[in-house]
């Protein structure tokens, strides 16, 4: 579905952001890309939908180079969130906000309508479409511009970073929003400082130090490299830290989250093999 | 960090001075030719400060601006001899003789006016600009901090703007190759959010400037001036240039 091929690019300024970058995420998959700040994160982002080209290298969406299609084409491929909503909300109301992007792709009348309806009730907007976005709170209006990109009907989801500023609340419905779409089919990008989301939501992680690629892999492996991960400077979800002296003797691999290891810890204990039976909902 | 030259550890002021010593003289001077060495001396200033180059995008800013304004200038002057008729058929888009030394003059001014100040800025660090203009010029602190800071904010507003366009053509606006008019029209999707992104940021500002106890007391400055013989001498010959400009 995305496949980088030795991607390097290299800011007008002269600053090399990313080296030698190579990469496969599958179809459905939900991958997380981190790294520190200015690892270069948001730069292999803007690849994705073309509002950067590779200086050397390609990148594959679905087939099609980056290099050669029009952001304008890949917009209907890649939906992009961006970290900040302000920096794209400029209409009345919510929903003209949303209608904005399928009206860039030639759509009229009712499917523009069925459209905004649609990515609407998919982030519970719906209440809010004859708001102003600029009156509605952050989290909201984080919805508002993730909504706008789901209208452009997009099968792969970039993420920068969408729960950065957010309560604990926004912040998780935010998540659940993004699985709800994954569970749909979606391909998933995400980026995020916080490890704890990446063990709970991602299927695979890229790790991403000094604008190179220095690991990738599923999470329970990659996770477990402390090393790499001592050198982009990322510390493992508390849990799995927890858990690394009995992950080295052979014991409760592929634990990621709290009820992974409570799920564990009963099965130890009370030689059940169903012991998720006795946990709460 | 810009590399250093002798025209980097000048007095701001002295460069100010030789900037108003080339806007005084390219007021006197009358033929193109003076006026484009006038021009030519100011390249020659930038090229031995070595910033040359960091100036160049805006130099070529500036001449576009001149020559649009030669083009909207020449074809109102009517007297002299026609040089040739845009279309002769309807006998408007005349360009006469006078018309063009008078917008050639004109044109060449405005850039050598101009041309100095992408120099000085490139030249001059905003903290020490306003520390001149406060401690030699007597200018209140206040001003001269908006206006440095006004300024600053140019970057940031270009990177703003940057954000912005990338936000809308990941939503499928296509802003490649679009004809002019089309272009336009973008402008407001563009304005909208970069001016409230702006208020916020102003906002924030000013706060973060209030808490610090901005205007509670005299000002003291880390790195103080000094005007040094060199500025001295370089002032004077400014003067000296300018001042023979106009006596000729
Ligand atoms: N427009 C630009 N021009 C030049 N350099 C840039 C530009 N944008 C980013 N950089 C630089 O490229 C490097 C990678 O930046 P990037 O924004 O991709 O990092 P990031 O991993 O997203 O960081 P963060 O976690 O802070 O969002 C940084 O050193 C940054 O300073
Ligand atoms: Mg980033």
């Amino acid at each position: 579905m995305i496949r980088a091929e030795n991607l390097s690019f290299t800011y007008p300024n002269g600053l090399q952001a990313l080296k030698d970058i190579s990469f496969h995420i599958k179809k459905g998959e939900f991958a997380a890309i981190i790294g520190r700040n200015g690892s270069g994160k948001t730069t292999l982002l803007k690849h994705f939908n073309g509002l950067l080209k590779p200086t050397s290298g390609r990148l594959l969406i679905a087939g099609l180079d980056t290099a050669r299609a029009r952001t304008a084409e890949l917009a209907r491929k890649v939906g992009f969130l961006f970290q900040n909503p302000d920096h794209q909300i400029f209409l009345p109301t919510v929903a003209q906000e949303i209608a904005f992007g399928p009206r860039n792709l030639g759509l009229k009348g009712r499917e523009i309508e069925r459209r905004v309806a649609e990515a609407a009730a998919q982030v519970g907007l719906t209440e809010y479409l004859d708001a102003s976005p600029w009156k509605l709170g952050k989290g909201l209006r984080q919805r508002v511009a993730l909504a706008s990109v789901l209208a452009m009907g997009p099968d792969i989801l970039v993420l920068d970073e969408p729960t950065t500023g957010q309560d604990y609340r926004q912040a998780r419905e935010i998540m659940a929003i993004t699985k709800a779409l994954h569970r749909k089919g979606h391909t998933i990008i995400l980026v995020t400082h916080d490890m704890e989301l990446v063990a709970r939501y991602a299927e695979k992680a890229l790790v991403l130090g000094g604008g190179r690629l220095l690991l990738q892999g599923p999470l329970t492996e990659v996770f477990s490299r402390d090393d790499v991960l001592a050198e982009a400077g990322l510390l493992p979800p508390a849990v799995l830290r927890l858990t690394a002296p009995y992950r080295k003797a052979g014991l409760i691999p592929g634990v990621l989250t709290p009820e992974d290891l409570f799920r564990e810890v009963c099965t130890i204990l009370r030689g059940e093999d169903h012991a998720a039976r006795i946990l709460p909902a | 960090m810009p590399p250093a030259s002798f025209l980097h550890n000048l007095h701001p002021l002295t460069k100010v001075v030789w900037s108003l010593a080339v806007v005084t003289a390219a007021f006197f001077l009358q033929g193109p030719l003076p006026l484009l060495l006038l021009w030519a001396s100011v390249l020659a200033v930038a090229g031995a400060g070595k910033v040359l180059r960091q100036v160049l995008p805006a130099l070529k800013g500036l001449a576009l601006l001149a020559g649009l304004f030669f083009l909207f200038q020449v074809f109102l002057i009517r007297e002299g001899n026609t040089v040739f008729t845009l279309f002769p058929a309807k006998g408007i888009g005349q360009v006469t003789d006078v018309g063009l030394y008078a917008c050639t003059v004109l044109a060449l001014r405005m850039l050598a006016m101009t041309s100095t100040i992408p120099v000085l800025l490139a030249t001059t660090n905003p903290k020490d600009m306003v520390v001149a203009f406060v401690e030699k010029l007597k200018v209140p602190y206040l001003y001269a901090f908006m206006l440095v800071t006004s300024l600053r904010f140019i970057p940031i507003l270009q990177e703003q703007l940057d954000l912005v366009l990338q936000a809308q053509r990941a939503r499928g606006r296509d802003l490649e190759g679009r004809n002019f008019i089309k272009r336009v029209k973008a402008v407001v999707p563009l304005a909208l959010p970069l001016l409230l992104v702006s208020i916020r940021r102003s906002r924030t500002l000013a706060i973060s400037l209030e808490t610090r106890g901005f205007g509670s007391g005299p000002r003291t400055h880390l790195r103080p001036l000094a005007f040094r013989p060199a500025d001295i001498a370089a002032t004077a010959a400014c003067l000296l240039l300018a001042f023979l400009v106009i006596l000729l």
